[in-house]
């Protein structure tokens, strides 16, 4: 996986100081999207769990991390940042991870996909949804228009509906 | 060929005006006049200047001064200079080109040296021009020459250096009490005690307005939480009272009735006894924020000194844990959350929260649910920012949670940093002191002067700056530290005795030229009459000696900054730390409170780096950049986290007892997210940090109110106007407008990084 860009500790991608990775690669082409170049398989450095693992160890002040792109959930992607959560929930067990995506909850469950389901058990919050400039709206909370659903992982599987998050 | 002459007028050259010079400068030596000399003289300079279209006065003086060094004469030479600076004293012909900027209303350096001043006002150029001519009123006549020629050659900077013939003090932390238990006296009217909070809090802005006047500096109440609490008690017992008129029934036996909580709730439901209580608390309540809004109303919209300025005020509080006080905590926080006007952030007072473990900062403290409160308020109004009681130095054993009065031994500070609270002459507290003035030392001056030497010294040469490590010896180390080291102690020396000298000065005053300052406000005061000297007062205040730039005279020494290395971090605190020590020396010799201060420097963050570029030229991360780094701060422009920051930043506070500052950039908008302000705290308690808070932008759209953290906002996504407000902090205070700012400083903030560049998240 290549990565697009990592924030060593930011307040803007969700609740709290949180490292956020940016990995590389889009499949949804999304019109005015805010990382154009970040759309491209082969944009930005490779990968390196180790040093970013570093680096989020090195940081008392984060408290979670946000997986973030490009699209992390795609297929070319997903096994990378499985294996990146999987290791960050050993070595962090309190932290929480935040991802964004331009897949629906909804498509996601309907992959009935091994890799996807694992790392949704990994994921306590999701930004769902394709951005659509028409439902643009600068007021919302973490999500650039209105059909994004800010979403509790947890609770959306253990009572098998969408749950959104309350601010 | 044309003459430009000081005073910005084109003239015709004319040889006879050199001979006139040099036979007058002649006449004051021994030797006489020699008219041969002079004319041969004014003819070479005429030679030399043929052909050019036009020449300075300052050029043709700088010639005739080579001539008469190189000719058999020169004792000439010293008499010509020596003529020509008393020449230059009586024209002061840079006052006209001064005054004319001031007229303009030019935004240059001069007249944007502080970002909260409006000196395009009457009262605002009244009050440059006069600061512009004392200036070199002082130079010439009231500081000694060692001084003088330090302060011309740019080893140190005297701050507010215009009000040192007033004799003016700096600041103040207002003992509120007693003003409001016993009223005061100023201008044309007298005040009795305070019976209510509206009076109350009108009597605090009144004390702030009326003794800024007669300071040079910020106004702040160390503990306006215990000061306007009894108020808030004397407001409910006056509802209480108003009820019984109202309702015909003798409620007397609560007046002593003690609410467990202010706190507005639907009287719906309640009867009796209970009734009349939470009538009287819901109406006390009310009354309570409505007196917290016009206090910050009041101290934004009031202009004093002079009419041009809103005072530079202060409040710190957060550690009165009384009903009363929590009253006054939580409806200042609601008020400054909600905003001034149609919801905007206000720029005064400066708040400061006062964090201590067990009263307010732990689960479970009695002011915990405030401190929350407190830190959602910073993360969407800047304010308040955080004085860390726990840290070791901010502490005083004298503290006890039963006192009453234990706020007397809480360390407060000016919200600009300014900290005072050690004393040799009495209590250390902050309440009735501050400082007296204070002093800059250019570090990276001294740096640049001391590698110079010691590249002499060793036989070395190379470029200095940064990348210049590589070629260095551990003997040139060792040699540019020691004669660094000496240069400081040097100018260190110097600073000390101008500053005794300003205090000297200041001894002079009597009491009545501050009415209300002496009168009791300033600690010792109420013991003198209004023509008594105020000396024996004057000790309880701190002279201050500051420093700039540290990291670039790191990067100067050793080629790195302290951010950069850690060898660099260890020079920079024996650097300090040295400073420390020697301002403990100070102290003893003229038995005063000396404290290192690390500079809030607006004026000046330019004028060092433009005097040394002069001086030695660009060097690669000492005088690249149009501005030296505040004091002992992490470049702006460096990368790194919080927590690195704090690392290196946090063991210069406990040196910098004189005053310190912590800032975070935060890289969008903490409204949404206020735990990450908390998270901020927290480092100030790991790292036993003094002071500290976050620095982020709030643009408004002034059309429909639509907020966010957009630096380069200028149309609103809502609305599509592009009357936009953009608000951001500039050494401590904020600034509604970049237009007020310096050149320096906008340099700076265009320097600004948040650390997450490039990719841009949500």
């Amino acid at each position: 996986m290549k990565m697009a860009g990592f924030y060593d500790e930011s307040i803007s991608n969700g609740l709290g100081w949180r490292a956020v990775l940016f990995c590389s690669g889009c499949p949804h082409h999304c019109p005015n999207c805010q990382n154009l170049e970040a759309q491209d398989f082969n944009y930005g450095q490779d990968f390196n769990e180790d040093e970013i693992m570093k680096k989020i160890n090195d940081n008392s002040i984060i408290k979670g991390v946000t997986l973030s792109g490009g699209e992390p959930l795609c297929p070319q992607n997903i096994k990378d940042e499985l294996h990146f959560v999987k290791r960050l929930k050993k070595e962090k067990p309190n932290f929480n991870v935040w991802c964004y995506t331009g897949y629906t909850y909804e498509e996601l469950k309907a992959r009935n996909d091994e890799t996807t389901n694992e790392l949704l058990d990994n994921i306590d919050v999701l930004v769902d949804g394709r951005f659509v400039e028409a439902k643009k709206d600068p007021d919302l909370m973490f999500r650039g228009s209105s059909n994004q659903r800010v979403l509790d992982v947890k609770e959306c599987l253990k009572e098998n509906k969408i749950v959104e998050v309350k601010f | 060929m044309q003459v430009i002459k000081r005073d910005g007028r084109v003239v015709d050259f004319n040889k006879e005006r050199i001979v006139k010079a040099i036979t007058l400068a002649m006449a004051q030596t021994q030797g006489g006049v020699d008219i041969d000399l002079a004319n041969k003289i004014a003819g070479e300079v005429e030679k030399q200047l043929e052909g050019k279209g036009q020449t300075s006065v300052y050029e043709i003086q700088d010639l005739v001064e080579n001539k008469l060094m190189g000719s058999s004469r020169k004792e000439v030479a010293k008499s010509y200079i020596t003529y020509r600076y008393n020449r230059d004293i009586a024209r002061k012909s840079k006052t006209k080109e001064v005054f004319l900027d001031i007229i303009g209303a030019k935004a240059n350096d001069i007249t944007r040296e502080n970002a909260n001043m409006n000196a395009d006002t009457p009262a605002g150029m009244m009050m440059k021009f006069a600061s512009e001519t004392t200036k070199p009123f002082v130079d010439d006549f009231l500081l000694s020459p060692d001084v003088r020629q330090a302060v011309k050659d740019g080893y140190i900077h005297i701050h507010d250096k215009d009000y040192y013939p007033t004799k003016s003090l700096t600041c103040l932390q207002h003992p509120l009490d007693r003003i409001l238990e016993n009223g005061f006296r100023a201008g044309h009217g007298s005040s009795r005690p305070a019976k209510r909070i509206e009076t109350a809090s009108i009597i605090g802005c009144i004390s702030m307005e009326t003794v800024q006047n007669e300071m040079h500096g910020g106004q702040a109440i160390p503990a306006f939480d215990f000061y306007l609490a009894p108020y808030v008690k004397k407001t409910f017992i006056e509802e209480i009272k108003k009820e019984e008129e109202l309702l015909d029934k003798d409620l007397s036996n609560l007046y002593n009735y003690s609410p467990k909580e202010y706190i507005k709730k639907e009287l719906k439901g309640l009867t009796g006894e209970e009734r009349d209580v939470q009538a009287a608390i819901n109406n006390t309540v009310n009354r309570v924020h409505q007196a917290m809004e016009a206090f910050i109303h009041n101290m934004n919209t009031i202009h004093s000194r002079g009419g041009n300025q809103v005072v530079f005020s202060s409040i710190n509080y957060g550690t009165d844990i009384s009903p009363e006080g929590r009253c006054i905590i939580r409806e200042m926080l609601e008020s400054t959350y909600e905003g001034v006007g149609n919801g905007e952030t206000a720029i005064f007072p400066i708040q400061i929260w006062k964090k201590k473990r067990g009263v307010n900062y732990l689960p479970g403290d009695p002011n915990y649910d405030l401190y929350k409160f407190a830190c959602k308020v910073t993360a969407k109004r800047f304010f308040p920012n955080f004085i860390n009681l726990d840290a070791t130095f901010n502490q005083n054993e004298k503290w006890n949670k039963d006192d009453p009065h234990r706020y007397y031994y809480e360390c407060a500070t000016m919200g600009c940093r300014t900290r005072v609270f050690e004393n040799r002459h009495g209590e250390k507290t902050s309440v009735g002191r501050g400082n007296l003035s204070f002093t800059t030392l250019n570090l990276p001056g001294l740096a640049i002067e001391s590698a110079l030497e010691a590249q002499e010294k060793t036989g070395l040469k190379f470029e200095l700056g940064r990348g210049s490590e590589e070629k260095m010896t551990d003997k040139y180390k060792k040699t540019v530290k020691k004669i660094f080291m000496d240069k400081l102690e040097e100018y260190a020396n110097i600073t000390a005795k101008q500053l005794y000298e300003r205090y000297r000065f200041q001894c002079t005053a009597i009491a009545k030229q501050f009415p209300l300052l002496m009168a009791g406000m300033w600690a010792g005061s109420e013991k003198l009459g209004p023509n008594d000297s105020v000396e024996p007062v004057l000790k309880q205040g701190t002279l201050g000696i500051g420093f700039i730039g540290l990291a670039e005279a790191l990067t100067a020494l050793i080629g790195k900054n302290h951010a950069e290395s850690d060898e660099a971090q260890k020079l920079g605190l024996e650097i300090v730390g040295k400073l420390k020590e020697l301002v403990g020396e100070f102290s003893d010799k003229y038995d005063l409170n000396y404290s290192v201060l690390a500079t809030p420097a607006e004026g000046l963050s330019g004028r060092f780096t433009k005097i040394d570029r002069k001086k030695y030229g660009t060097i690669l991360g000492v005088t690249d950049r149009e501005y030296y780094t505040n004091s002992n701060h992490v470049p702006v422009w460096i990368k790194c986290t919080a927590e690195q920051k704090a690392k290196i930043e946090a063991p210069y506070h406990d040196l910098t007892r004189g005053g310190h500052i912590f800032y975070i950039e935060l890289d969008g908008d903490a409204t949404r997210n206020p735990e990450t302000i908390e998270a901020v705290v927290d480092l100030m308690d790991k790292y036993n940090m003094g002071y500290g808070s976050v620095n982020h932008t709030r643009s408004r759209c002034m059309n429909c109110g639509f907020e966010n953290s957009d630096a380069n906002l200028h149309k609103c996504p809502k609305c599509g106007s592009e009357e936009i407000d953009t608000i951001q902090r500039i050494t401590g205070y904020l600034v509604g407008t970049t237009k007020r700012w310096n050149s320096a400083k906008l340099a700076e903030l265009n320097d600004r990084v948040t650390h997450n560049t490039g990719i841009k998240g949500a």
